[in-house]
């Protein structure tokens, strides 16, 4: 199937099978290794990119449904050669253990923000509850994001 | 004589599971070291290499899985170095004698030891370095080297004022001859060991740059899937492989040792025509257990075979026929997956009579054994890049996804890279061994008299040996490799450390009782085991320290007391025990609906005591609060301490409230997250950890916060409910 997708802002045309998970077209097709392969079911969250603004688990999402679409993922999260704020707080707040899991962390995170700039602790825990994290850096990733809540690293944001 | 063989025990705590054969190599080629004119680069030692230009890279000979290797070892380095921790460029270390873990003699990562061996030899390697590059600049200044000093990459003048960078140094310090030793610098002067706080591979992993061993990426590069038997050991008979080498994108369709491999240029395209693969497999030799039959089998070897003594104090069975009370209980445990989120994978290429491999393995050095088993190559004919890994937990310890890899890239002409999916990797995983545990203690007027218990399980050093003998004797011919394996294990405890992966955690038992038996029946039910992080004290731990709980309440004793005045000759141990104790508020009201357990291990040299304060919620278990306390002896990174102790009381607490494989007439049952669950953000409890001060030598953290936390939300459930669960995983209602 031919296809066209905005990835990180440049338009790719395609030519694959339609049923491919966009995880693997991102990955092997688009050299763009930073989202992970952990469950191929949903389960896990470690694949998350942003498809036309919402976070989809793109291991379960075929790429006939992202044609002609937008997709961010962490490699296209912060602008250039800036980090997003989220990227900065996760350095500063020493988030990473293994660091598998985090770039989906960071992409649940980044479009809780996106929508709800001011999240409570419970929002915050809700968003992040669909990302495993088997080194358990979950308390960690808590305070990242409320730190970017807090507005600790405004100089960072970039939008 | 009791003390002797605690004394020896804790030295030898490290070695769960090696297997370390007593003859140590001659150095193979050796790496190279010294100055390199034209590329301006010197390696004073197998560690380090500085260049003309001021560019300093470590080789990092400990794998980074998120335990912190990566920042920890490097700022061992630097702090001798006098260089920032994050003026080095960490790299991973290829295969070589100079990188072998000296406690296994063997180049892995596990047992918690990458901080305790580095201690001394990296702070060394750092420090002769600097030592060199000072002396060369007071060569130049024609001053005494005594007087200069070295700072944040320069060797400064006695002046004060004058200074040269080691870049500029690098060649005349080629030159230097040491003799005698380098001296370290005093703990006063330390700048980064107890004050880094910062990840030196947070950058790359939190903007998707860190290269896992997935990410592996070369030209060219075909995917494998492999079809395993679904009941281990069996053998495959037949498949249609016309009709899937047909199917779009397949290049290949083979059977291998493991299974039947199908290559395609697409992963999707593989794993699609895996669909399509119809394998006919031969069971006879195959695994056809149920877990029922498991536990069957341990408790009639158990009722049959009082076990191996592995301690005897006193004269544990008189006085058990003559207390006031026996008290008994009988535990167990099930089988458990690794489940590290990057699912086994390996990258392999072969061309010109040489295999080149990329993968995410805790030991390279097996890694290279394994290709060698599955292809016509000599280990020396092999290279294994090691990447960041995606989580460990020992389970990437055996080489089994790089044997497939190998296997598949052997008969292509192109680089294969082998990807597993969640299923194949919870189904075909080796797995923390089931266990089960018989306990007996005499209660005399409220004082234990007597401790005995019976450890009925496997071990783990018969899975492992089949390529760890041949990694230390490389140059054995392919033949030998099976008999060097069981040659391991014939001589375990005589040319070979005793496995004590069965036992640890239960032989050190810390208290103070007079007669104490420890017994170990070994039975193998043949289902696949290794290493999971923790290990022994994992099983161990739950069932000493849930016995504990039930000694203190049958003495009518306060749980954290009752164990307190049996630690009188255990400073370390009552400390952390005090700590937790305190920092979990145990002496405070509890909240309505909750309770609190206690509970204490020390592993890997490192003391871990944990207050858990748990309740139940609309039918579920629901963990509150954990308080640890650790004493890990001098902390190099302390942030890195309490992540690895948080992270590992989550780890324990999946393991406690929902980790369980089971058999089914030898297949496993769980597959993915949804029956294999892990512990989600929602669920965190609120963790503190309170590390002790400490000059002692530095012990690890990957594992040691895992035990305690089992055990202590056992006691919590039993303090809330009165009832005693004596089977993992915990249930809300018992």
């Amino acid at each position: 199937m031919a296809l066209r997708l905005t990835v990180n802002g440049e338009t790719h045309s395609l030519d694959i099978e339609a049923d491919t998970p966009l995880l693997w077209v991102l990955r092997d097709e688009l050299g763009l290794p930073g989202t992970k392969f952990g469950c191929g079911a949903g389960l896990c969250g470690a694949c998350t990119v942003h498809l036309n603004g919402q976070p989809v688990r793109s291991c379960s999402t075929p790429v006939e449904m992202a044609d002609n679409g937008e997709v961010t993922t962490i490699e296209g999260l912060g602008s250039g050669d800036r980090l997003h704020a989220l990227q900065q707080a996760w350095i500063d707040h020493g988030v990473p253990q293994c660091g598998y899991c985090q770039s989906g962390q960071i992409m649940s995170a980044a479009h809780l923000l996106a929508n709800t700039p001011s999240p409570d602790r419970d929002e915050i825990v809700a968003a992040m509850t669909g990302n495993l994290c088997r080194c358990g850096t979950y308390s960690r990733i808590i305070a990242a994001v409320e730190s970017v809540v807090a507005g600790e690293k405004p100089a960072q944001e970039e939008a | 004589m009791a003390m002797n063989r605690r004394d020896f025990l804790k030295v030898g705590a490290g070695a769960s599971g090696s297997l370390m054969l007593s003859l140590s190599l001659p150095g193979c080629a050796g790496l190279p070291t010294g100055y390199e004119e034209e590329t301006g680069e010197w390696r004073p030692d197998a560690w380090l290499e500085i260049t003309r230009d001021d560019r300093i890279y470590f080789t990092l000979a400990r794998v980074e899985m998120g335990q912190g290797t990566y920042t920890g070892l490097t700022t061992l380095i630097a702090e001798e170095l006098e260089v920032a921790p994050e003026a080095i460029e960490p790299r991973f270390a290829p295969v070589a004698d100079e990188y072998k873990n000296p406690l296994y003699k063997l180049q892995l990562t596990g047992g918690s030891t990458s901080l305790a061996t580095s201690w001394e030899p990296l702070r060394t390697a750092g420090a002769e370095a600097r030592e060199m590059l000072v002396r060369a600049a007071a060569g130049v200044w024609r001053v005494d080297a005594a007087e200069c000093s070295a700072s944040e990459g320069r060797v400064v003048h006695p002046n004060g004022i004058d200074s040269m960078r080691y870049g500029q140094l690098v060649e005349l310090a080629s030159k230097e001859i040491l003799r005698g030793d380098v001296a370290l610098k005093p703990a006063a002067e330390w700048k980064y060991i107890g004050k880094q706080n910062r990840r030196l591979d947070a950058r790359a992993k939190s903007t998707g740059t860190a290269a896992y061993g997935i990410d592996v990426s070369l030209p060219d590069m075909v995917y494998a899937v492999v079809t395993r038997s679904p009941r281990y050991g069996g053998k495959v008979q037949s498949f249609n492989g016309d009709e899937v080498r047909a199917m779009a994108g397949v290049l290949e369709v083979m059977e291998i040792e493991r299974g039947v491999a199908i290559v395609a240029d697409k992963y999707w395209r593989a794993r699609k025509a895996q669909e399509a693969l119809k394998v006919q497999w031969d069971f006879s030799g195959a695994l056809g257990l149920s877990t029922p039959e498991v536990f069957e089998t341990y408790r009639k070897a158990a009722d049959e075979d009082a076990g191996e003594s592995e301690r005897s104090e006193g004269d544990t069975d008189s006085v058990l026929a003559n207390a006031d009370k026996v008290v008994e209980a009988q535990y167990s445990q099930p089988y458990l997956a690794h489940a590290t989120l990057e699912p086994m994978n390996a990258t392999a290429w072969y061309r010109n009579n040489h295999m080149e491999v990329w993968a995410p393995t805790q030991a390279p050095d097996l890694g290279r054994i394994a290709v060698a088993r599955v292809t016509d190559l000599a280990p020396d004919e092999v290279t294994i890049n090691t990447t960041f890994l995606g989580g460990g937990f020992g389970r990437r310890l055996t080489q089994d996804y790089i044997e497939e890899a190998a296997a598949v890239a052997f008969r292509m002409d192109r680089p294969v890279k082998v990807i597993w999916s969640r299923e194949e990797d919870t189904r075909q995983d080796l797995y923390r061994p089931a266990m089960l545990h018989r306990m007996r203690a005499g209660v005399n007027k409220g004082e234990l008299s007597g401790w005995d218990h019976q450890i009925v399980g496997p071990q783990i050093l018969n899975w492992y040996v089949r390529n760890a003998g041949p990694a230390q004797f490389p140059w054995t011919p392919r033949f030998l490799y099976d008999t060097l394996g069981k040659v391991g294990v014939w001589a375990e405890g005589i040319a070979t450390p005793k496995d004590i992966s069965a036992i640890e955690g239960a032989i050190e038992y810390p208290y103070q009782v007079a007669n104490i038996d420890i017994r170990h029946t070994h039975i193998d039910p043949g289902v696949p085991i290794t290493w999971w992080r923790s290990v022994g004290y994992s099983h161990n731990g739950f069932a000493v320290e849930t016995f504990m709980d039930e000694l203190a309440h049958e003495a009518g004793q306060d749980p954290y007391r009752f164990r307190r005045r049996l630690l009188v000759h255990e400073p370390r141990h009552r400390e952390v025990l005090d700590r937790a104790a305190r920092l979990g508020g145990w002496d405070t009201p509890v909240p309505e609906g909750r309770a609190r357990g206690i509970a204490l291990m020390r592993s890997f040299g490192t003391y871990v005591a944990q207050v858990v304060e748990a309740g139940l919620e609309n039918g579920l278990i629901r963990v509150y609060k954990v308080a640890a306390a650790v004493d890990c002896g001098q902390v190099v990174n302390p942030a890195i301490v309490v992540d690895q102790i948080e992270g590992g009381i989550l780890f324990g607490l999946t393991a406690a409230l929902y980790g369980e494989i089971t058999l089914e007439q030898g297949e496993v049952q769980q597959s993915n997250f949804h029956d294999y669950p892990l512990m989600r953000q929602y669920e965190r409890p609120e963790v503190e950890v309170e590390i002790v001060d400490s000059t002692e030598t530095p012990t690890g953290v990957g594992e040691p916060g895992v035990p305690p936390v089992i055990p202590a939300l056992g006691n919590a459930l039993f303090a809330l409910t009165g009832k005693r669960q004596r089977t993992l995983p915990l249930k809300a209602e018992a």
